[in-house]
């Protein structure tokens, strides 16, 4: 009985969204073979992994409810610059990635310092910084540059011991995301600020190093995440990021992450990232149209929210 | 009953400073474009200006009522190219469609916002993500209905009207701006709808409680969004007189951060449509200022996001009341 009821009880927990990509992966499975080979799973996940580690960057700043809209177009100065900077320097790989981080944390470091001293509304701030960011991208380029170093190609498509590495980086990610957001004193304050930004000041939380810190984290993420899609390309796409701050969101919300903040789910945003790359799969594989394609997902989207909500109901 | 609701509104009106920043924050933008261009307080550079933000500022009336509910309009881009796309379909180039081509656009518009309003109010899901999920829905419907080319022109008379002046003076699309923007106060501040909308939004549950209609405004508040939202497009269509497939693309986030910027914060219950068409005329002023100043597309971008943040910024140092955090 145990074994059962322990089965049980993680079951229950397990984030909702689960059950979606259990219904989906069924639904892909009888619809198409193709869809069950391991190739296309493993090409699945490899497509998966951008989203993944934006929208775990995302979360940070979601749990403490604030928004990062400038992540999309940091992801694409990224992925221009990495690519700028190979071309020039072809001989110093990872000087050039530990640049591109550095300068991927610094936007989010002067994310959470501005939202801190002007005391502004995140989504209005990010939201400048995002028309910021796609003007500096414009600047360097309009169209594609530069090469990718080979470190990120094998990064976004090589395999260590047959597992995609793409895989394996999410995975370090997801774990160093689940200690901090869901077990560390971090995570901790993190939601307390999320839940109610006056009690937790009035707690003596210490508000500016939490959001300063949680936007570094999220600029992190969307460095790491324009480094794999520069590797995936090959080449500077200036345009590779945008739309893709609001598909993170959707992941984090569709994974059970209240968007007011207070609570979090490494393991829900995962799943949902899997069953919106599943989705979008399976679609491909019927071959169905692009545009159908858009409106499914959009309903998707609807229906997953309404589905979500007697849980997010009683949480709140 | 009568006694709350007749105090309530008078803490509204009471921090007026609160109200009169984003004014402040324009004052200085225009001086600042005066100072700038030379050519800036010349008539017809002046209504010109305007007439640019009459798509978006119409939209944005709308959005309005929906952030003072708490709620947030993310669908509304996606209405605004799909009232521009039906209008220019249904009309065909043929005059006698003229006004069949404007009721569907609008019939469109509420629909959605209809829609939207049923699946927050009764479905109870984020409205951030439903009407993301909405927009996208519309978006693809649109594209589908298009095929992914321009199609569709547009009625003779209806361009020249809308987009001409009158007396040689006086844009047509200024006037429909003053009108919606007009009709956007009178609703707020004149009917029931308006005052429960401002109820609502300051604490829906004391608002549950006393027994307003909490989902049955929600859903008015919706498709009035979609309403306005279709007349932005309808706007559009008519200063560029070519429907394209997404005309409206990335317009919620101007909508929603002139909306922001006005004073309709994301914590309901606060600001206005007249805030609002302050914050419309701050972004387009500050984008115009980047124009002028000879920047090339990409500079243009870059200092949109300095002065939308320095606006906004400006704005809740101005509007700052003892200790708030200023968050939301």
């Amino acid at each position: 009985m145990r074994p059962l009821q322990a089965t049980a009880l993680a079951c229950q927990r397990l984030p909702r969204i689960y059950w979606a990509l259990f219904l989906l992966v069924l639904a892909g499975l009888v619809s198409t073979p193709q869809f069950g080979t391991a190739a296309n799973l493993a090409n699945v996940l490899e497509q998966s992994a951008t989203l993944a580690i934006l929208a775990l960057g995302q979360a940070a700043v979601i749990a403490g409810g604030m928004i990062d809209l400038s992540v999309g177009q940091l992801v694409g100065l990224i992925t221009v610059v990495a690519c700028m900077l190979f071309e020039a320097y072809p001989a110093m790989s990872l000087p050039i990635i530990a640049v591109c981080l550095g300068l991927a944390a610094f936007v989010g470091l002067v994310n959470g310092e501005l939202v801190n001293r002007l005391r502004m509304s995140p989504l209005i701030l990010t939201f400048g910084m995002l028309s910021i960011l796609q003007g500096a991208i414009f600047m360097l380029t309009d169209r594609s540059v530069g090469q990718a170093p080979p470190v990120m190609t094998f990064l976004a498509n090589g395999r260590i011991a047959g597992i995609p590495a793409s895989l394996l980086l999410v995975a370090a990610i997801a774990v160093g995301a689940w200690y901090l957001l869901q077990r560390s004193v971090f995570g901790w304050h993190l939601l307390a600020i999320g839940n109610s930004a006056e009690s937790a000041r009035k707690a003596g939380l210490n508000l500016a190093s939490r959001t300063r810190t949680a936007f570094v984290l999220s600029g992190l993420c969307a460095g790491i995440a324009g480094l794999l899609v520069a590797g995936r390309l090959g080449t500077g796409f200036p345009n590779a990021g945008s739309g893709l701050e609001l598909d993170s969101i959707v992941a984090v919300v569709l994974g059970g992450t209240l968007l007011k903040g207070g609570r979090v789910s490494v393991a829900g945003i995962l799943g949902a990232v899997l069953f919106l790359g599943v989705l979008s799969n399976i679609l491909n594989l019927l071959q169905v149209p692009a545009f159908t394609q858009i409106v499914v997902k959009g309903l998707i989207v609807i229906a997953a929210i309404l589905v979500d909500r007697p849980r997010e109901a009683a949480a709140a | 009953m009568t006694t709350s609701v007749q105090s309530f509104p008078r803490t509204l009106r009471l921090p007026s400073l609160d109200r009169a920043a984003v004014w402040i924050v324009l004052v200085v933008l225009v001086l600042l474009a005066g100072l700038v261009s030379d050519a800036f307080f010349k008539l017809n550079y002046l209504t010109n200006l305007v007439r640019q933000a009459a798509p978006v500022g119409i939209t944005a009336v709308g959005v309005t009522f929906v952030m003072l509910l708490r709620g947030v309009d993310l669908s509304v881009g996606a209405i605004v190219s799909m009232s521009a796309v039906v209008c220019a379909l249904v009309m065909g180039g043929k005059v006698d469609n003229l006004w069949l081509g404007i009721a569907a656009a609008i019939a469109c518009g509420s629909a959605v916002g209809l829609a939207n309003g049923l699946l927050i109010a009764y479905g109870k899901g984020s409205a951030f993500i439903l009407t993301l999920g909405m927009s996208i829905v519309v978006y693809g419907l649109v594209q589908m209905g298009t095929g992914g080319t321009a199609r569709g022109i547009v009625s003779p008379g209806f361009r020249e009207t809308l987009n001409g002046r009158i007396g040689g003076v006086l844009p047509v699309l200024v006037i429909c701006l003053l009108l919606a923007v007009a009709v956007g106060i009178f609703l707020q501040s004149r009917t029931r709808f308006g005052r429960n909308a401002y109820l609502i939004g300051a604490n829906p549950d004391a608002a549950r409680l006393a027994g307003l209609p909490v989902s049955r405004v929600t859903v008015v508040a919706y498709m009035v969004s979609g309403f306005f939202a279709a007349l932005g497009g309808l706007a559009l269509l008519a200063r560029t007189g070519v429907s394209g497939t997404n005309p409206g693309a990335g317009m919620e986030f101007d909508v929603l951060a002139a909306v922001v910027l006005g004073g309709t914060t994301f914590s309901g219950g606060r600001g206005g449509v007249g805030g609002t068409f302050a914050g419309v005329l701050v972004l387009i002023i500050a984008l115009n200022l980047a124009n002028v100043a000879g920047l090339p597309f990409a500079a243009q971008l870059a200092v949109k996001g300095a002065i939308i943040i320095a606006a906004s910024a400006a704005y809740s140092w101005i509007g700052r009341r003892g200790g708030g955090l200023g968050r939301e």
